[in-house]
């Protein structure tokens, strides 16, 4: 368990203070994939590099296990390290080491006997999938062979918690597919807290149980992936959350919205999980006497949770179409209607 | 020509001679200290700013002083040292001198270019400083500090001809004495030979051996 405690961090260059973290809480629980996504600058990465004190908060705590490591000896904290591993964007594997000897590195650190090393970075690679490739070096891997390297040099000391630090953003997209499985075994198999920063919202959706939206070096939104997604808050978020979901209504749409004399209004019709299995559309059409119009819309799933936003045009009896409604309402379905000015 | 043969081997043994033990005793006194000059500035390992800015400034006074007024200079420790300031093993103590703080210089600059996330990966995986040091700075920059070490025996051979002012020995002095002095075109010459020979050597050698310890 990863608890931020009112952690600030600033740095002061010549008469200039730079607040990078603004008063930070936030709890990672034991088992979790969290996500922190933020624009560049936001804070994201002096965040994560306070949970194993590569930076030091100037004020508040960060908990690990309910512990404040850094009150601890420096000998001390190099031994919680070794329970927080770390994988970065650029990899930061050792160029004139073998593939190997960079998984080893962490073990070699600890005095572990040659034997047990051998056997260790065997089976990490084999668990990474690069088994035949021990004996080259990183500058003969492509990317994501690199990242890993990176993933099984991290989890030879058995972490509990590994933190990941833009891992994904050096990666084209194929490969960056294939890293977050990756991630997502190691959460799974070995039950390990996984606490990543990253500015691309598909990765959060990807992989993460809960998201945290950093700007200015405060949280302004967190929650369930599910929530914050199908109900962001802020506009940094909607931002974030449309760069995935493309629910943004297409110009044609909104200019027939426009040019809508309100005879036929046009509702955004959103529903979750179980509604998704019911024919509400044609039970409404039926009952109520509605010819209904899909305008557009999209189903998708989320935290494997299917998902479905459409924009349904309703032409019938005024009156009918408010009992529709309520109807619709009923079956824990979201309707709310588009305004003209609505974009 | 006014020397025979031996006086040219001798004067070749000499010179390694010199080149090699400044050498050896530069590198001892040049690689904490450029270790240190590494290891103590702003925001690295051991930050230490006091420590980085008397060395800093004392290096930089060794090395702004010519080789030749060095020499002069500290004759009395040398005297100290080695009970003579005249001679080969005399002409050691201004060479290392001389090269331990260049030695630093280069040693510093290799090890700056270590990429900085290694050193952060390093101390994530919870390395200590000295495991830092020899497990990760060092070998990483082991190709680029071969290379640099190349360049400073390569200046030590010119620095020890010089050495032959004071009576030093070596190829120098053989080219001062007789190829200067006394008109000797053909040992000039040679000697210079001789030289151009030994550095194409050095520096072929250092080559293939950074290669060689770049992937270790």
């Amino acid at each position: 368990m990863i608890q931020f405690e009112a952690v600030k961090k600033t740095y002061v260059s010549g008469k200039q203070e730079v607040h990078a973290l603004n008063g930070i809480d936030l709890t990672v629980e034991t088992g979790e994939i969290y996500g922190v996504i933020g624009f560049s600058g936001a804070g994201k990465s002096s965040l994560i590099r306070t949970v194993n004190l590569l930076e030091r908060p100037s004020t508040g705590r960060v908990l690990i296990h309910g512990e404040d490591i850094s009150t601890l000896s420096a000998r001390k904290i190099r031994d919680t390290r070794k329970d927080i591993g770390m994988i970065f964007q650029h990899f930061n594997l050792l160029n004139s080491k073998t593939v190997h000897h960079n998984i080893a590195m962490p073990l070699l650190l600890a005095k572990t006997p040659k034997a047990e090393i051998d056997r260790k970075v065997a089976e990490l690679l084999e668990f990474v999938g690069l088994a035949d490739q021990a004996k080259k070096y990183p500058d003969q891997l492509s990317g994501g062979q690199k990242q890993r390297i990176g993933i099984a040099r991290a989890l030879a000391t058995n972490p509990s918690i590994l933190l990941c630090d833009e891992a994904t953003s050096a990666l084209d997209p194929q490969t960056t597919q294939s890293i977050l499985d990756l991630l997502r075994r190691i959460n799974q198999e070995y039950n390990i807290t996984i606490l990543l920063i990253t500015h691309e919202m598909g990765v959060i959706r990807e992989i993460c149980d809960k998201v945290a939206v950093l700007e200015e070096g405060r949280v302004i939104e967190q929650g369930s992936v599910f929530e914050v997604f199908t109900n962001p808050q802020h506009a940094t978020t909607k931002r974030f959350v449309r760069s995935v979901m493309n629910d943004e209504l297409p110009d044609s749409l909104l200019e027939q919205i426009r040019l809508n004399d309100g005879t036929r209004p046009i509702y955004r019709v959103q529903f979750t999980g179980n509604s998704v299995g019911q024919p509400f559309m044609s039970r409404v059409s039926r009952e109520f006497q509605l010819d209904l119009n899909v305008l557009f819309g999209n189903i998708t799933e989320l935290q494997g949770i299917p998902y479905g936003n459409l924009i349904v045009e309703f032409d019938g009896a005024l009156p009918e179409i408010d009992r529709a409604l309520a109807s619709i309402r009923n079956d824990n379905i979201q309707v709310e209607e588009v305004q003209q000015h609505a974009g | 020509m006014q020397v025979d043969q031996s006086q040219i081997l001798e004067a070749l043994w000499e010179t390694l001679y010199m080149t090699g033990a400044s050498f050896v005793f530069s590198l001892f006194i040049g690689l904490p200290l450029g270790i240190l000059l590494v290891v103590t500035r702003k925001g690295h390992l051991l930050e230490n700013v006091a420590v980085f800015n008397v060395l800093n400034i004392v290096i930089n006074i060794f090395r702004s002083v010519p080789f030749i007024i060095l020499m002069v200079a500290i004759i009395p420790l040398t005297r100290v040292i080695v009970g003579t300031s005249i001679g080969t093993a005399a002409a050691i103590v201004p060479l290392v001198f001389y090269a331990g703080p260049y030695i630093a210089r280069l040693i510093e600059n290799s090890l700056l270019e270590v990429d900085k996330g290694v050193i952060e990966a390093a101390q994530a995986m919870g390395a200590s400083p000295g495991q830092i040091i020899f497990r990760f700075l060092i070998p990483e920059a082991l190709s680029s500090l071969v290379l640099a070490l190349t360049i400073a025996i390569v200046g030590l051979i010119g620095a020890s001809a010089m050495a032959g002012a004071i009576g030093g020995g070596g190829l120098g002095d053989l080219a001062i004495t007789y190829g200067y002095q006394r008109f000797d075109t053909v040992v000039m010459l040679l000697t210079v030979a001789i030289l151009v020979v030994l550095v194409q050597g050095v520096q072929s050698l250092g080559n293939l051996m950074s290669r060689r310890v770049r992937r270790s």
